[in-house]
C-alpha cells in the first residue's frame, strides 16, 4: 500500500519527449488508469515508474521515497505485461514463485503465498503446467497472480487485457476490480480502450502526445471534457464536433454550424452568453440526440432535423448516421422504435444539457 | 498430377544423391571394410583378417594415449568455448559499449585458416622470440615454460589455440540467439527482483538452451579430432605427448602405410564421435520452449 507521485516528469528519447511535463498524485489504494492512443505515453509513464526506463527530468515518489535512481527490484512494485512475459521454461507454480524464491523467502511461506494467490485466481489446477499449456486467459491470471504473491505497494498493469477475446476481456475487467477492492492496494492501468478505463478506475488521466490532458474520475471526465480531445476520445461512439457560431438575436441564443441551428434553452445560456458572437466547436454526444417522437422528458430540448444516411441497429437502440444540410455527417444513439430508411428526414431532439462549446484555437472547453 | 510432380523432383534429386552415395557412403561403406584387413596401401590387394585391427588397437598404448589426449579436449574444450562464448554473448548483448567492434574482432579467428593459426600461434608460444614468453619475462617470470616442447604443458597450450579459435563462432550464435528472447522476460525478472547473475543463469541460459546443446555437440566434435591444430603445431610431440586419435591415424596411415589399422582406427573414432553426440543429445534433452 503506497501512494505514487509523478513530479513534473519528463521522458525524451532522443528529440521525442515521450512523457512531458507530468505531475500526477495517485493516492493510496487508488485505481489509475492511463489511457489514451499508442504513441501517447501512457506505457512511457508506467516503465518510468517501474524503473524500466530512466527520468530525463522530475521526479517519481512511491509513498515519500524519491525513486528516482532506484533499481526495479527496490521499487516494492510488481507489474503485469501485455505480454505476460511468463518464462516459458517455467511451471506455474515456479512463475509465482520466482520472485519470492530470488528474495529467499522461506520454502514454507513461497508455498503457502502461492496457494493463496492460486486459491483467489482459481488457477490451483494448473499449477503443475507450463505456459504453453495454458490458454490466453489462463495465462493472464498466472501473470496475475506472480503479482500478487510479491505483495507489493503498487500493482503495475500494460494493457493486460488486449490480448483476450471480447467476451474473456469484460469478465476479466469485472475480476481485476474485484481483485483492487480486495486486496485493498494502488493499481495502476495502462490501456488504450476508454471502455476498460471507464469501468475500472477510480479515476482516469487521459494522455496524448506525452501531454496529461485530464484526470479525473470517469463520471466527471465524460460530463465535462476538458477539451475536444478528451470529449472525443471518451465514450462510444465519440461526441460529434460542429464548427460553429454563437449567435444571440431577440435576447435568445441560438448555436449556427451552417448545417442546422438550435436554440440555446435558457438554463444553458446563462453560462454560454459570454462567448456570444464567437466562433466556437460545439460538441454533442451521441446519446444526447434523441429522435423527437421518443424523446425522455425532463431534458433541456432543443429541435432539429437531419437527413439519415445509414442506420445500425444494435438492437437496445439504433446508430444513426445523420447528415446535416451542408453535408456533414454526425452520429445519434436513438430509441429502437424508431423506424427510418436511408434517405429519410427525421426529426430529433437535442438534450442541450450536456451539449458543450469548445474554443476553436485551443480547442479547450469554454463551459 | 502426382505423377508429373515426381517427375520433376527426380531430376533434381538424382545429382545430389550421386554425388552423396559416391563421397559420402561409397567411402563410409569401404572404409569400414578395410578397416577389417591388412592393407600397406599401394601394392598388393588388402587381406581379409576380421577384427584383428579392432583387438590390436586394445592393447595398444599408443591407441589410449591418443585416446586420453581427446579425453582431455573433450572436457576442457567444451567448458572453456562455451562457458567464455557465453559470457561474452551475454555481455555484448546487455548494451556493453563498443559490442559491435567486439563481436567483430572475436569472430575474427574463424574466417582465418586453421593451418594460419596453427602457425601464427607457434610463433606465440616460441621459447625464446614468442610473443607469450616475452610477456612472462617482462611481468617478472625469470623461466617461463617450454610451452609446445613439454608434455606437461603440450595439450593445455593447444586448446587454449582452439578455445581461441572457437569462441568468436560460438558467441555470434549465442548473441544471435539471446537477442531472439523478447526482452519483457529480462524485464519482468528485473522487477521480481533477479540480479544479472541470476538473470543469465534462471532466464538466458534455459532459454537459449537449444543452441547450448547445439554448440556443446559442435565442439565435441572437434573435440573428437583436433587434427589441423595438432599437426601443424606439435604433429602430436613431443613424444606422443599431444597426439589425439586423428594425427595418430594418419601416422599409421600415411607415415607407417598401415591403413588397414590406421582406417580401424578412424572407425573406432567415428563410432566414438557418434555415441558421444548420442549420449550428449539424451543428456541435454529439454522440452522445446515457445516464445
Amino acid at each position: 500500500m503506497s501512494s505514487v507521485t509523478f513530479e513534473h516528469v519528463y521522458k525524451r528519447f532522443g528529440d521525442v519527449v515521450a512523457v512531458n511535463d507530468l505531475s500526477i498524485e495517485v493516492e493510496d489504494k487508488e485505481f489509475l488508469v492511463f489511457v489514451g492512443p499508442s504513441g501517447c505515453g501512457k506505457t512511457t509513464s508506467l516503465r518510468l515508474l517501474a524503473g524500466l526506463e530512466e527520468i530525463s527530468d522530475g521526479q517519481i515518489l512511491i509513498g515519500d521515497r524519491i525513486v528516482n535512481d532506484v533499481p526495479p527490484k527496490d521499487r516494492d512494485i510488481a507489474m503485469v505485461f501485455q505480454s505476460y512475459a511468463l518464462y516459458p521454461h517455467m511451471s506455474v507454480y515456479d512463475n509465482m514463485a520466482f520472485g519470492l524464491k530470488l528474495r529467499k523467502t522461506p520454502k514454507s511461506q513461497i508455498d503457502e503465498r502461492v496457494k493463496v494467490a492460486a486459491g483467489l485466481l482459481g488457477i490451483e489446477q494448473l499449477l503443475d503446467r507450463k505456459p504453453k499449456q495454458l490458454s490466453g486467459g489462463q495465462r493472464q491470471r498466472v501473470a496475475v497472480g506472480r503479482a500478487i504473491v510479491r505483495e507489493p505497494a503498487v500493482f503495475l498493469f500494460d494493457e493486460p487485457l488486449s490480448n483476450l477475446d471480447a467476451k474473456l476481456r469484460v469478465e476479466t475487467r469485472a475480476n481485476i476490480s474485484k481483485l483492487h477492492k480486495r486486496l485493498a492496494t494502488t493499481f495502476i492501468y495502462v490501456t488504450h480502450d476508454q471502455v476498460e478505463a471507464m469501468t475500472m478506475a477510480s479515476r482516469i488521466a487521459v494522455m496524448k502526445d506525452g501531454i496529461l490532458q485530464q484526470i479525473d474520475s470517469p463520471q466527471d471526465l465524460y460530463d465535462n471534457p476538458a477539451n475536444v480531445f478528451v470529449g472525443g476520445f471518451i465514450g462510444s461512439p465519440s461526441m460529434n464536433f460542429f464548427d460553429a457560431t454563437l449567435v444571440e438575436s431577440d435576447g435568445k441564443l441560438e448555436i449556427n454550424t451552417g448545417g442546422f441551428r438550435l436554440e440555446v434553452p435558457a438554463e444553458k445560456a446563462k453560462e454560454w452568453r459570454a462567448f456570444a458572437g464567437k466562433p466556437v466547436i460545439f460538441g454533442i454526444r451521441p446519446e444526447d440526440i434523441h429522435a423527437k417522437q421518443f424523446a425522455p422528458p425532463n431534458i433541456l430540448e432543443s429541435d432539429m432535423d437531419a437527413k439519415v444516411d445509414v442506420t445500425e441497429l444494435m438492437g437496445n437502440e439504433i446508430f444513426l448516421y445523420l447528415m446535416s444540410k451542408d453535408n456533414k455527417q454526425f452520429i445519434a444513439r436513438v430509441d429502437p422504435r424508431v423506424r427510418v430508411s436511408n434517405d429519410d428526414k427525421i426529426d430529433l431532439a437535442v438534450n442541450m444539457a450536456n451539449a458543450h462549446i469548445f474554443d476553436p484555437k485551443t480547442e479547450t472547453s469554454l463551459a | 498430377m502426382y505423377r508429373n510432380k515426381y517427375r520433376l523432383i527426380v531430376p533434381f534429386l538424382i545429382p545430389s544423391l550421386l554425388l552423396y552415395v559416391t563421397f559420402v557412403l561409397y567411402p563410409y561403406g569401404r572404409a569400414m571394410y578395410i578397416s577389417l584387413t591388412q592393407w600397406r596401401g599401394l601394392s598388393k590387394p588388402p587381406v581379409f583378417i576380421g577384427l584383428e585391427n579392432f583387438s590390436k588397437m586394445l592393447g595398444d598404448s599408443n591407441f589410449w594415449n591418443a585416446l586420453g589426449n581427446n579425453a582431455f579436449y573433450i572436457i576442457t574444450l567444451p567448458l572453456f568455448t562455451i562457458g567464455l562464448a557465453l559470457f561474452f554473448a551475454f555481455v555484448l548483448t546487455q548494451g556493453a559499449r563498443f559490442a559491435r567492434f567486439y563481436r567483430i574482432t572475436f569472430f575474427f579467428p574463424q574466417v582465418m585458416s586453421m593451418v594460419a593459426i596453427g602457425v601464427l600461434w607457434s610463433f606465440v608460444y616460441h621459447p625464446t622470440i614468442g610473443f607469450l614468453n616475452s610477456f612472462l619475462k617482462l611481468v617478472g617470470m625469470s623461466d617461463p615454460p617450454v610451452w609446445l616442447g613439454n608434455p606437461d604443458y603440450v595439450l593445455s597450450a593447444l586448446s587454449g589455440v582452439a578455445v581461441w579459435q572457437a569462441v568468436g563462432f560460438f558467441m555470434v550464435l549465442f548473441i544471435a540467439a539471446m537477442e531472439s528472447i523478447p526482452a519483457t522476460y529480462y524485464e519482468a525478472a528485473m522487477i521480481d527482483g533477479a540480479t544479472q547473475w541470476n538473470i543469465f543463469w534462471n532466464i538466458t541460459i534455459p532459454l537459449i538452451w537449444g543452441t547450448v546443446q547445439t554448440a556443446l555437440i559442435f565442439i565435441m566434435i572437434e573435440a573428437t579430432s583436433m587434427f589441423t591444430i595438432t599437426q601443424t603445431m606439435t604433429e602430436g610431440g613431443p613424444s606422443r605427448g599431444s597426439e589425439v586419435l586423428s594425427t595418430y591415424l594418419y601416422h599409421e596411415a600415411f607415415i607407417n602405410s598401415n591403413f588397414g589399422y590406421g582406417t580401424a582406427i578412424a572407425v573406432a573414432l567415428f563410432f566414438l564421435t557418434l555415441l558421444i553426440s548420442v549420449i550428449l543429445t539424451r543428456l541435454l534433452r529439454r522440452e522445446s520452449l515457445e516464445f
